[in-house]
């Protein structure tokens, strides 16, 4: 680990000179908590312009879901989502080689991002109550960004997202009856098809950055495809993103009602709270196969992990309140 | 037969061993993160072992029940045969013909696995 640490310091410095200057300098390098599927470091460069906070963001083991982005494609699309207005730290620099692996570089910030921190933290209290509106807001930014500025993304409209919900069961090779109840919900509701939006994809309490007033930026846009805009806006209602915070439906931080009137305010799109039950529905099954998927890799070898073996069988909580859900649709 | 501590004690053991002279020494706090996600898993371990195979014929008698068995097949590996059951119920759904009482009966199934996966989220829900 320390050889590893050592060659990356050594390739970012060099990789560093185009922006910086020759006499850029790294100070300090360590791995940090964060996505699974890519390290997370933190890299403090001195340069002659004075010194700078970064992220490095670098390729590791495996993926979650087969459609995650590749380093290079998040790196474009957070910067379209930067020039758009959206909050994202500001992205410096995409690297094809950073000690043997792909690696991008934005600004690295400061605040919040453990879920079950920003629903409970009594000092961040008044960013709850701020958030629904201010997540409203900057999902309504990303769901007007001009598709054609984001061509290289994957399109999927819903019956997509339940199909491959299905292949990844399937490739899982364990038999889930909840699952397929699910799917088989999913497919006997189809809901109204809404026009193409660029997605997120993970937007949900946990890829925030939350200060005491209230969101400061949207990060992980790893899982960013072209898809319907309730998969987007669905997605932090999901129980697991409530962080033990259950009663508050709006990621365990509020309620949904003043989260979809902004949201409507700003887009014009008139959603529903009816139609955000099948994209909740959805986003219970996505979850419960990603996290099945997820076991599959520490016990296929691709990245043995503690955390990926308990996941496994939290499994069932995902599939108990999918159920819930669907005994409540009747 | 093994000598006590059983196989439950055991995991008892090593987790409460973890709990109050491992952790708090712990100062990374990714590893720390870690340690908890371990000791939950020897949590669940420890309830599986204590619950022993009672769990897993509840499963195998309701799922026979659901699929109009008559009785459950007689089956040494009832792992092995709560698995091929569960695999029948999901085709049967796939194949638009779940049975009448799938619904609250896999839920009730989902919620046994609780009982021993996580137990406090099942007494929390609502």
């Amino acid at each position: 680990m320390l050889g590893t640490e050592a060659a990356i310091a050594d390739a970012l410095r060099v990789c560093l000179v185009p922006l910086f200057g020759t006499d850029v300098g790294v100070e300090r390098l360590a791995l940090l908590a964060g996505g699974a599927s890519k390290e997370a470091w933190a890299a403090d460069v001195r340069a002659a312009d004075g010194r700078h906070e970064l992220l490095v963001r670098r390729a590791g083991g495996g993926v979650i879901h087969s459609h995650t982005l590749s380093l290079e494609d998040e790196y474009r699309l957070v910067s379209v989502a930067y020039a758009a207005g959206v909050r994202v730290p500001r992205p410096l620099a995409y690297l094809e080689d950073l000690a043997g692996r792909p690696a991008f570089v934005a600004e690295r910030v400061a605040g919040e991002t453990i879920g079950r921190r920003i629903v409970q933290r009594p000092e961040l209290a008044a960013a709850r109550a701020a958030l629904p509106a201010q997540l409203a807001e900057e999902l309504a930014k990303i769901h007007a960004i001009p598709l054609d500025a984001v061509a290289f993304l994957g399109r999927a409209a819903a019956g997509d997202v339940v199909d491959r919900v299905e292949r990844e069961l399937d490739a899982a090779d364990e038999p889930h009856p909840a699952i397929e109840l699910g799917i088989a919900w999913a497919r006997a509701h189809p809901p109204k098809a809404r026009p193409a939006v660029l997605d997120h994809g993970d937007f949900r309490v946990g890829n925030f950055v939350v200060g005491e007033r209230g969101l400061g930026y949207v990060l992980d846009w790893e899982f960013g495809h072209v898809g319907d805009p309730l998969e987007d806006v669905a997605w932090p209602l999901v129980r697991s993103w409530r962080f033990g915070a259950d009663d508050l439906r709006f990621g365990g931080v509020g309620r949904v009602e003043p989260y979809l009137d902004r949201y409507n305010a700003l887009t014009g799109r008139n959603v529903s709270i009816e139609e955000l039950d099948y994209w909740e529905v959805v986003g219970n099954l996505k979850w419960a196969v990603g996290s099945v998927t997820q076991s599959r890799r520490h016990l296929s070898g691709q990245e043995r992990s503690v955390e990926l073996a308990v996941l496994g069988r939290l499994t069932a909580e995902v599939e108990y309140e999918l159920l819930d859900l669907l005994e409540r649709a009747g | 037969m093994q000598d006590r501590p059983d196989a439950a004690e055991l995991a008892q053991a090593v987790r409460e061993f973890l709990e109050t002279e491992i952790v708090s020494t712990l100062r990374d706090p990714r590893l720390r993160f870690r340690m908890l996600v371990a000791i939950n898993g020897i949590g669940i371990l420890e309830r599986e072992l204590a619950a022993g195979s009672a769990p897993l014929r509840r499963e195998v008698a309701s799922l026979a029940r659901l699929l109009g068995l008559a009785e459950a097949p007689d089956d040494p590996d009832a792992r092995a045969q709560a698995r091929r059951l569960n695999r029948q119920l999901a085709l049967r759904i796939r194949g638009g013909n779940a049975p009448e009482g799938t619904l609250a009966a896999v839920k009730a199934i989902v919620a046994d696995k609780l009982r021993i996966a996580s137990p406090r989220y099942l007494e929390r829900f609502r």
